[in-house]
């Protein structure tokens, strides 16, 4: 009996202990006449008891599950002739890695050795005795549990408040998950790059001008030490961004203002999301179009005015995510145009403003802290963007401010260290927790001010 | 209901909302230094008919208007008139106050900088003081003129705001409910402003408040579903109204 049919039971076990516990609320009421005796609802009973039946079970099942595998290897390992027992440690890995290749069938049992093949098939014994015994613990437990819930049942228990509260802490439990994940993935990236500020001192990071990963597989070869200095990965970082701001903010401002203040309503009901949809196009796509379009078609302009664009540049991968970004900027930037109030507007045009001078000295004026907040949303969603870079900026970690060059960017670097054969504890591999640690800081240092703009400016008109 | 010498002269005047008639066949004229007061029930008009006189219905997509309006003799809807040197002569104050999110300084100087009211610096400096002097809220504010406008409490602001339309200086000021947002004290100083301000424009201010109309108003008009029922002497009006219609409003039998 597998574990994914004990769990089927248990939620059967639910269903019928919400039966039970609804059928015994009307009982110890004195039958369906009478339920207005009762503290709550029948259907309140009900949830109660299946709660509390079914809580207890799935802790059972959550605990078993998680420690099954690893009792029964050493289990199963105690089992083995002492040869197999006293290997150094890493061939006793790779002989458990058989073993369980052998157990998940992903390795014919012929092609291991004897005491694996026994030692598999003693596994595989045991686990089958482990789900049974798993099976009836788990509903053991699950029904003593509905019998208790079941005798607490009086028409005083107040089940309608206590599931009030089951309601609040599943929410919380929600929630948490949400936060911790979060804060786990923010420690796995400081700890990852605490080991690789180990090796590489953070100053050598932080201002280093030279990134060259190619650490070395045997410490004899040639340039085995590799240079890990970020300063060229951040300046081509900034560099795209500011590309992409350059084209997005005024194509994405002036794009909202012409919607908000000028635009027939109908115009703007259809021009709006068709800009939004720029928002929903896959960052690959983005991608390829700048390496297929406005890569070479830059070189032909470049060409043409005697200018050396490299096939690969800042520029093609700026102007690219500068498109992709027009609708961050325009959407927030309507929003808070479309929240001035009208009265304002009204209050410069009865002076005799002309349309663009209300907007210009008035509306502008009024929503700029909120369009700076968009502003800086847009920034970070740049600097964070890997596809379209990947794809169109190349991978020459150059220094320079020279947009018609090739430059990469930390999220490029990252995938690159990434992708390929290394050991997780090799420096090359670390570097990409620090580049992310550091994407991160930055990321989040925006936001927080973006979001403190955008908000200390809502509290003004609500 | 004919003036010598009005300022406004207003015949057979229509407005339309889409199908609807919001303003139906009004003459009125409103004479130089008096203040007219618009009164009638929530929705019978008054508010459109005052946006009229400086065009401010333009900028409602529905609203369409017709007749003829006189401001000095000129026909305000005529295709020479041009709307901004229109609402630069016809100031207008709103019914909740609305400073622009700039300085004190800044909100009085607005108008006269997009109109070029001032050479210099100098000059600036002194309309924006006079207008202030004039909307009595000089001495409140003299010592912070590099403030919010929006720091200033509502009585405040609603001056500011009427500072704001002087500093232009109109021939004309609407008024809309000026007072309809604040409390009693703030509400006697702007009653007070009106009266001291009367001598030079002349005043349309529409308002809900039958007292107040009685206080500041020379002649009150009363509007009812779109029609202007009657318009005359402020006093007659309230003692001894001509038409049924008004009489049950200033008595208070409904509205």
């Amino acid at each position: 009996m597998s574990p994914s049919i004990v769990l089927v039971l248990i939620v059967a076990l639910a269903v019928l202990a919400f039966q039970i516990g609804k059928a015994r609320s009307i009982a110890v009421a004195g039958g369906p006449r009478h339920t207005r005796s009762l503290h709550s609802l029948p259907g309140h009973y009900g949830l109660l008891t299946a709660f509390w039946c079914v809580l207890p079970a799935l802790a059972v099942f959550g605990v078993w599950v998680g420690f099954q595998d690893s009792v029964l290897t050493r289990l199963v390992l105690s089992n083995m002739p002492a040869e197999q027992q006293s290997l150094p440690a890493d061939q006793l890995g790779l002989l458990l890695n058989d073993l369980r290749n052998v157990v998940a069938g992903n390795v014919p049992a012929s092609m291991v050795s004897d005491p694996v093949r026994q030692a598999a098939s003693d596994f595989l014994r045991l686990q089958h005795v482990a789900h049974l015994s798993l099976a009836g613990v788990a509903l053991g437990i699950g029904v003593v549990a509905l019998l208790w819930a079941r005798r607490r049942i009086r028409p005083e228990l107040r089940a309608r408040n206590e599931y009030e509260r089951m309601i609040e802490w599943a929410l919380f439990a929600c929630s948490a998950v949400a936060v911790l994940t979060t804060l786990g993935i923010v420690l796995s990236i400081v700890f990852e790059a605490g080991r690789f500020f180990g090796t590489v001192p953070i100053t050598d990071f932080l201002f280093g001008t030279n990134w060259s990963p190619q650490t070395a597989i045997r410490a004899d070869q040639v340039g085995s030490s590799g240079a890990f200095g970020a300063v060229p990965l951040f300046v081509g970082t900034l560099l795209i961004s500011l590309v992409a701001m350059v084209v997005a903010v005024p194509l994405g401002l002036f794009s909202a203002i012409y919607l908000a203040e000028y635009a027939a309503p109908r115009l703007r009901r259809v021009v709006k999301p068709l800009l939004e949809v720029l928002a929903g196009v896959p960052t690959v796509v983005y991608g390829f179009f700048a390496v297929t379009t406005v890569g070479p078609m830059l070189r032909t302009v470049g060409e043409a005015l005697g200018l050396s664009v490299a096939g690969e540049s800042a520029l093609a991968a700026g102007l690219v995510m500068g498109i992709m970004i027009i609708p961050f900027v325009s959407s927030l930037a309507d929003d808070m145009i479309t929240a001035v109030p009208q009265s304002l507007r009204d209050g410069a045009y009865a002076l005799g403003a002309t349309r663009s001078e209300t907007v210009r000295q008035v509306v502008l004026r009024a929503a700029l802290p909120g369009i700076v907040g968009g502003i800086l949303l847009a920034v970070s969603r740049a600097i964070g963007e890997t596809m379209i870079v990947v794809m169109a900026a190349g991978l020459a970690a150059n220094l320079t401010l020279n947009p018609l060059e090739a430059v990469t960017t930390v999220t490029v670097q990252i995938v690159t260290l990434l992708v390929g054969d290394q050991e997780f504890d090799s420096p090359k591999t670390l570097a990409a927790f620090a580049l992310g640690l550091m994407l991160f800081l930055v990321t989040l240092l925006l936001n927080v001010i973006a979001l403190y703009v955008v908000r200390k400016y809502r509290e003004q008109y609500e | 209901m004919t003036t010598e010498n009005p300022v406004f002269a207003c015949r057979d005047v229509n407005v339309h909302y889409g199908d609807k008639h919001a303003i139906k066949h009004v003459d009125i004229d409103v004479g130089r230094s008096e203040v007219l007061a618009m009164i009638g029930p929530s929705g019978c008009g008054k508010s459109t008919f005052l946006r009229c006189l400086n065009r401010m219905n333009d900028t409602i997509e529905s609203a369409r208007v017709t007749g003829s309006i006189m401001l000095d003799g000129q026909d305000i809807h005529d295709r020479k008139q041009d709307v901004v040197q229109l609402r630069a002569r016809v100031g207008m104050v709103f019914q909740k106050p609305n400073p622009f999110p700039k300085s004190i300084y800044e909100n009085v100087a607005y108008g006269p900088r997009i109109h070029g009211l001032a050479a210099d610096r100098g000059e600036l400096d002194e309309i924006v003081n006079t207008s202030l002097r004039r909307a009595g809220l000089w001495e409140e504010v003299k010592d912070r003129l590099n403030q919010p406008g929006t720091s200033l409490s509502g009585g405040q602001q609603q001056r500011l705001c009427i500072a704001r339309t002087i500093a232009v200086n109109p021939d004309v000021i609407l008024m809309d409910e000026p007072c309809s947002a604040l409390d009693p004290i703030a509400t006697a100083r702007i009653e007070d402003l009106i009266d001291e301000l009367r001598e030079s424009y002349a005043i349309c201010i529409v308002t809900h408040s039958m007292q107040q109309a009685a206080r500041v108003s020379q002649r009150t008009a009363y509007f009812h579903l779109g029609d202007l029922i009657e318009v005359g002497e402020t006093k007659k009006i309230f003692t001894n109204p001509q038409a049924k219609l008004t009489e049950d409003y200033i008595t208070g039998r409904f509205g």
